[in-house]
């Protein structure tokens, strides 16, 4: 799964979801048009524009009070109908949880909270996803088979309350469900981790920057890719020009810690070739650069790097930064004090609150390999109640959507279809984001090459490689349009699916000792749920709203 | 209290009416209702009659809004049957009673209430007054699973009144009833019309709608067959039943020829016999009163009623 993730650009966000739905409205009213009109004939555009009217009407007649008591109406159902005995699981996988996690992992004690923290987190995620799909999908269909929806809707309650009431009260069970699950999973968490181990329960806020790389002779380039199977990482060769350059953004003095110096922290990756001095240890060096002024800048102590290990590595620094020579010795002794020291905020910070980290390799003929969030300037730690609070809020968002969803599909299909429709939505979107990107990637940037379905399908019969330029013709130039549009609906099709990952991220993110990214993970899987809730509402209202309830 | 008539308002217009089911591929499967036109005044208790599947419940459903006509037009209470606001003024109770079965008596009334948008003080009131009505106070706190099905229909019939309607769509009232449940249900009905209420409901049991309606229709076939008053339909205009005090033997032949003085002729003498229900009710009504009592030999009629 990929962290490295941008931050959200609410404007753009916005602007796109607005054009999808202003598409999917377009979508629907053709289709909704069309089928009014060979069901009603000529009175089915009347039908429909009095429909729309209807709708509006019902938005602006929404009754608190009635949609009050369809929420806690289905709360009551779920309660009743004995949905809380999904604690009882909870309580037996956590009461024996301890058995099976702490042995193997004794011997890994660097892994212990992560493990307990993935744990309890994954645990309460797919226990309730179950729960909440099945009484989602299942609500509105037993309402109908029962007939109970009739004493309702032949009440002043509109079909908008119903589905709105529904959702509210699926989302109150879950979020009641999952905020007790919540804290007793804290609880298990604190009391399971042994107190050695206790330090690892932290919430790291990092500040990441933007990553650029200087290839040997100190001209832009990409970074070495050394065949390592994480190719996630770029390497820099030592003892040349080659540079991997952060851009740190938001510099200010919200980084300093209590003892008023700051932290740099690191995960980067030897790799060593026997080109160099195979018995010397591979080193690296931080220099600080002011952005608007590379001239100043401050090189820090050499920091040593090892092959096939956890190469965490933390520095920590004071406002006031003392030079160092080319191999990272200090330069007080040697240069007047003035001189030799410079002020982090004031010299090397710019005025807009920017800083470079420019890491370089020591040893010849060795590597360092970096990715963006290898690097990244360590706040001051947040309690682990809020990392862990931020994760739960994404799982609660999860919950949410796959309410929204299951609720509006229920509308249409009976409960097993809706479960399984629904089902089906939030695993490609959980799973299947990668390879849809795939797909309907230009081959110019990495995606696929040797065309779309008819084209492969083509090449494969007739033996053609991937890369050879297909004849032209008619038929040829057919194939290739119909491809075309195949993957504008693959397009389309990947950003109607809600983007799931967004949610698993959270929790992996809290059980690494990382505070959940508010811009980059948090927001996002809101603004995904978000996102649904007014299509699926929409949905849902005008599907219960043109079915005939009674129907033979 | 609104007299039923000729100039009353009307409460439902219907007018050429027509629902056909379609299956799936959008054939035509059935004609459940076929051109009905019928109107309902205000404050009469209406009847809707028919045997199974004569169209009476899909009627009554795109009465409700719960199916869509496929033709004709409906106004009920001055408003089109696809507007929800009409809702506030109707209570309907279903042929079964389609209740939540998890909650009790108490809740499912506050929770229909609630739904009128009624206060909680209201709600309160409502619910006190309904459960004494229907005489299930001393079960309020049981889940409607526990019910028995008269209980579920009382129940019923409290939640289509919780809003005090003027109009009231009952779809089978008196089914699962027992002769004390369905005496109180006819009362309730005969009450809510001296209240002005106008009521609607639909049954095929004759001697239930015979005893409340002041109007039936008869649909067969998904088609409008009678419509009238109910005391007009059954009047005999062809004999004249004449009832008094006990008669002798002469006396009966007396009559009789002066009957036939006048060119009539008689055609039935006998002892008028109470109906089913009424010996049912005076039954239980003296075992209330006189518990421990058992039927005996001296009990059975001495002979059978004389006929001629």
């Amino acid at each position: 799964m990929n962290f490295d993730l941008p931050a959200v650009n609410l404007p753009y966000a916005i602007t796109q979801w607005a054009g999808f739905f202003l598409g999917f409205l377009i979508v629907v009213g053709i289709v909704s048009l069309l089928t009014s009109l060979s069901v009603y004939g000529t009175r089915g555009v009347a039908a429909l524009a009095g429909g729309v009217v209807q709708g509006i009407i019902d938005l602006f007649s929404l009754s608190p009070r009635r949609l009050s008591a369809l929420a806690s109406l289905t709360f009551k159902e779920a309660v009743r109908r004995k949905a809380l005995l999904v604690f009882v699981v909870f309580a037996v996988l956590f009461m024996f949880a301890g058995w099976f996690l702490t042995g193997g992992v004794e011997t890994q004690k660097d892994f212990q909270a992560k493990v307990y923290i993935s744990f309890a987190l994954r645990t309460m995620t797919w226990l309730l996803l179950p729960l909440i799909l099945l009484l989602s999908c299942w609500g509105i269909p037993e309402d109908i088979r029962q007939r109970s929806l009739h004493t309702v809707v032949t009440k002043p309650a509109r079909r908008l309350e119903v589905v709105l009431g529904r959702m509210i009260g699926f989302g109150m069970i879950g979020t009641l469900i999952l905020a007790v699950m919540g804290a007793v999973g804290y609880i298990w968490i604190i009391r399971q981790v042994p107190a050695s181990e206790q330090h690892q329960l932290i919430c790291r806020d990092p500040l990441f920057g933007k990553l650029e790389f200087l290839d040997r002779e100190g001209g832009k380039g990409l970074g070495v890719n050394v065949g390592d199977r994480l190719d996630f990482r770029s390497f820099i060769e030592g003892a040349t020009k080659a540079r991997a350059i952060w851009t740190i953004e938001n510099v200010n003095e919200s980084i300093l810690h209590s003892n008023n110096c700051f932290q740099l922290e690191s995960r980067f990756e030897a790799f060593r070739t026997h080109k160099g001095d195979f018995k010397r240890t591979t080193y690296f060096q931080y220099t600080l650069a002011n952005p608007d002024n590379p001239a100043i800048n401050v090189p820090l102590s050499l920091i040593k790097i090892d092959e096939f290990r956890n190469n965490a590595n933390f520095v920590t620094v004071g406002p006031t930064i003392q030079l160092a020579d080319a191999e990272g010795k200090p330069l007080s002794n040697a240069a007047p004090p003035a001189e030799a020291n410079k002020d982090f905020f004031k010299d090397l910070v710019s005025k807009d609150g920017k800083i470079q980290v420019q890491v370089a390799c020591i040893d010849p003929g060795q590597y360092v390999g970096m990715s963006r969030v290898d690097f990244f300037f360590r706040k001051p730690d947040k309690p682990f109640a809020v990392g862990y609070a931020k994760s739960l809020i994404g799982i609660e968002s999860l919950l949410l959507l796959v309410v929204f969803l299951g609720v509006a599909a229920s509308t249409f299909v009976k409960g097993p279809v809706a479960t399984f429709l629904t089902a089906c939505i939030i695993l490609v979107g959980m799973f299947g984001q990668g390879f849809m990107d795939e797909l309907i990637k230009a081959p110019e940037i990495g995606g696929f090459t040797g065309g779309g379905v008819f084209e492969s399908v083509y090449r494969i019969v007739t033996h053609m490689n991937p890369t050879t330029e297909l004849p032209a013709g008619p038929a040829f130039f057919i194939m290739q349009w119909v491809d075309y549009l195949l993957k504008l609906y693959l397009w389309s099709v990947r950003y109607y699916i809600p983007n799931c990952e967004h949610f698993m991220r959270m929790p992996e993110f809290v059980a690494n000792g990382f505070d959940v990214l508010w811009a980059e993970s948090l927001l996002p899987a809101m603004l995904v749920t978000l996102g649904f809730f007014i299509p699926c509402v929409f949905i849902g209202y005008f599907s219960l709203q043109s079915r005939e309830l009674e129907s033979k | 209290m609104s007299q039923p008539g000729a100039a009353a308002e009307s409460v439902i217009d219907i007018r050429n009416l027509t629902k056909v089911y379609r299956d799936f591929w959008g054939r035509k499967k059935v004609r459940a209702v076929n051109a009905l036109t019928l109107d309902v005044k205000k404050g009469e208790v209406f009847g809707l009659l028919g045997p199974n599947g004569s169209g009476k419940t899909t009627t009554l459903k795109m009465l409700l809004g719960l199916l869509f006509p496929t033709e004709g037009e409906i106004t009920i209470l001055g408003k089109s049957a696809s507007d929800v606001s009409k809702n506030e003024r109707i209570g309907y109770l279903p042929e079964e009673s389609y209740l939540y079965r998890f909650l009790n008596a108490e809740e499912t009334l506050d929770f229909y209430g609630r739904l009128f948008n009624m206060s909680a003080a209201k709600r309160r009131e409502r619910t006190e007054m309904l459960l004494d009505l229907v005489k299930i106070s001393h079960a309020r706190k049981r889940q409607l699973k526990e019910y028995s099905k008269g209980m579920t229909r009382r129940i019923g019939l409290a939640q289509a009144l919780i809003n005090d309607p003027d109009l009231v769509l009952l779809d089978e009232p008196t089914s699962g009833l027992d002769p004390l449940g369905n005496r109180d249900m006819k009362d309730l009905i005969l009450d809510l019309k001296k209240q002005g209420k106008t009521v609607l409901m639909c049954s095929h049991l004759l001697g239930d709608v015979q005893d409340v309606c002041d109007r039936i229709a008869i649909l067969y076939g998904g088609e409008l067959k009678v419509l009238g008053r109910v005391d007009e339909l059954l009047r005999s205009q062809d004999s004249t039943q004449i009832l008094s005090s006990k008669l002798s033997d002469g006396a009966i032949k007396e009559i009789e020829a002066v009957l036939k003085k006048h060119g009539a002729s008689m055609q039935k003498v006998d002892h008028p016999t109470a109906n089913l229900e009424d010996l049912f009710l005076k039954t239980v009504q003296e075992s209330r009163e006189r518990p421990g009592r058992r039927f005996t030999v001296d009990d059975q009629p001495k002979s059978p009623p004389a006929k001629v």
